[in-house]
């Protein structure tokens, strides 16, 4: 969490988070079970494909998606999301992306280069936008 | 002149008369509860309405700041609030809550501790592994609460974990010598419209707590309704060996959601984001097909 934090200080919604962090005077709050330190929060990378699977699943969603690669095969990525319990409060379902799903999913990367990486956000074909954050749909 | 007989008998008699009493002193820390009447639950009816599911994040407290943080950035999952708990443990690195509310005071000796406390070389904590975070760790979540309320006990489900504590409200006194463990042993009563929760029995796990802490350490949370579906949690830690005065962790305000159930959060399920036994992060993409659901 720390971590993360320092990393992307510039975004004014994470200072957010720091400072509510500091005034509770206790490390880890409101943060993932998770690290982000795998993940190179300070690239993005888009990946254009087509849905292999979502899994609806915890502690955090994943979306495998086929990257067509420059050898002229084919690549599955691994995209780790918010977790079912947040999304379904915010519009998704476990049938917001199916198999066969034309996407393109931008990621903060895998350090390490492996093909995965972060959910950042995501644009289908006809323009839709696919955020994981957005507004609690309460009454 | 006694026979060696007699000496064993005597032995196991004495041995025996000390196992009783030790058992008995155990016992009398176990509350038998006597079956609710219809007095008992009418006088939940008439306690402020805690019933229902509670949460911080998208227009909490400043605690909940991170899924709504995460939703103004677009929703990555930078502000994934997967079960926090965070570093927990590992944060212990010399007292860094110094800021804020002007943080713990550690006495002399915690404060040694504190400073003599290698900062962690793991990346993340062991609640990267699907281990809840103990108290007050579980109460800072960004996920949802359920409040329980029956004669006698208020329950609290997190949603994050899927952990449960008891909190008991039948008069009985908090343990002398409770085991130590993640949530501790919570009394609670109420003082008017406030449930004041007591909780002692803390074991060395992580906890959301950034400063080394003793086996006194003792939890007072303050629970009262604010508006119609407005709650506010107020945690005070006192720790008698670590703390030179009780350090307020301050408020934490919950909105109730009506219409909300709490979901299956089972952290085990599918966790491809950990850490291995040196503490660093991996992430497991392998075999995509085989994961569940």
């Amino acid at each position: 969490m720390t971590k993360g934090i320092s990393m992307t200080l510039k975004k004014s919604g994470v200072k957010l988070i720091l400072m509510a962090t500091l005034a509770a005077g206790a490390a880890g709050v409101a943060v993932a079970h998770h690290s982000y330190s795998a993940f190179d929060v300070t690239t993005e990378k888009v990946l254009n494909g087509a849905i292999k699977k979502f899994d609806w699943s915890n502690p955090h969603t994943w979306a495998w998606i086929d990257v067509p690669n420059e050898q002229g095969g084919v690549d599955t990525w691994g995209v780790e999301g918010m977790s079912p319990n947040y999304l379904a409060r915010r519009g998704w379902s476990r049938t917001t992306l199916k198999p066969g799903d034309k996407l393109s999913i931008t990621i903060r990367p895998m350090k390490d280069g492996s093909k995965g990486g972060m959910w950042v956000t995501a644009k289908r074909p006809n323009g839709e936008i696919l955020l994981m954050g957005g507004t609690i749909t309460d009454p | 002149m006694q026979s060696a007989r007699q000496i064993l008998f005597g032995f196991v008699t004495a041995s025996l008369a000390l196992s009783m009493a030790a058992s008995a002193q155990s016992a009398g820390q176990r509350v038998v509860r006597k079956a609710p009447t219809a007095a008992d639950w009418e006088a939940i009816a008439k306690l402020p309405d805690f019933t229902g599911v509670w949460e911080a994040g998208g227009g909490g407290g400043a605690r909940g700041a991170a899924p709504a943080a995460g939703a103004a950035r677009g929703g990555t999952p930078g502000g994934t609030p997967a079960g926090a708990g965070g570093r927990a443990g590992g944060a212990r690195a010399g007292g860094r809550g110094g800021a804020g509310r002007g943080g713990p005071s550690l006495t002399p000796e915690y404060a040694a501790k504190a400073k003599a406390t290698p900062p962690s070389t793991a990346e993340e904590s062991l609640t990267a592994n699907c281990l809840p975070p103990g108290l007050p760790g579980i109460m800072t979540q960004p996920y949802p609460y359920e409040f329980l309320l029956t004669p006698g006990q208020v329950t609290i489900i997190s949603e994050a974990y899927t952990e449960v504590r008891h909190i008991y409200t039948d008069g009985r006194p908090l343990p002398e010598d409770p085991d130590p463990n993640f949530y501790g042993t919570s009394v609670g009563h109420w003082d008017g419209n406030t449930l004041v929760v007591d909780t002692v029995g803390f074991a060395q796990v992580p906890r959301g707590l950034n400063f080394p802490y003793s086996d006194k350490l003792k939890i007072t949370e303050r629970f009262q309704l604010t508006g119609p579906d407005t709650m506010s949690v107020e945690t005070t830690v006192t720790d008698p060996l670590a703390l030179t005065m009780p350090y307020s962790m301050g408020t934490r305000n919950l909105q109730r959601h009506r219409n909300w159930t709490i979901a299956e959060y089972i952290c085990e399920e599918n966790n491809r984001n950990g850490v291995d036994e040196n503490g660093k992060a991996r992430i497991n993409l392998s075999n995509p097909q085989a994961s569940p659901k």
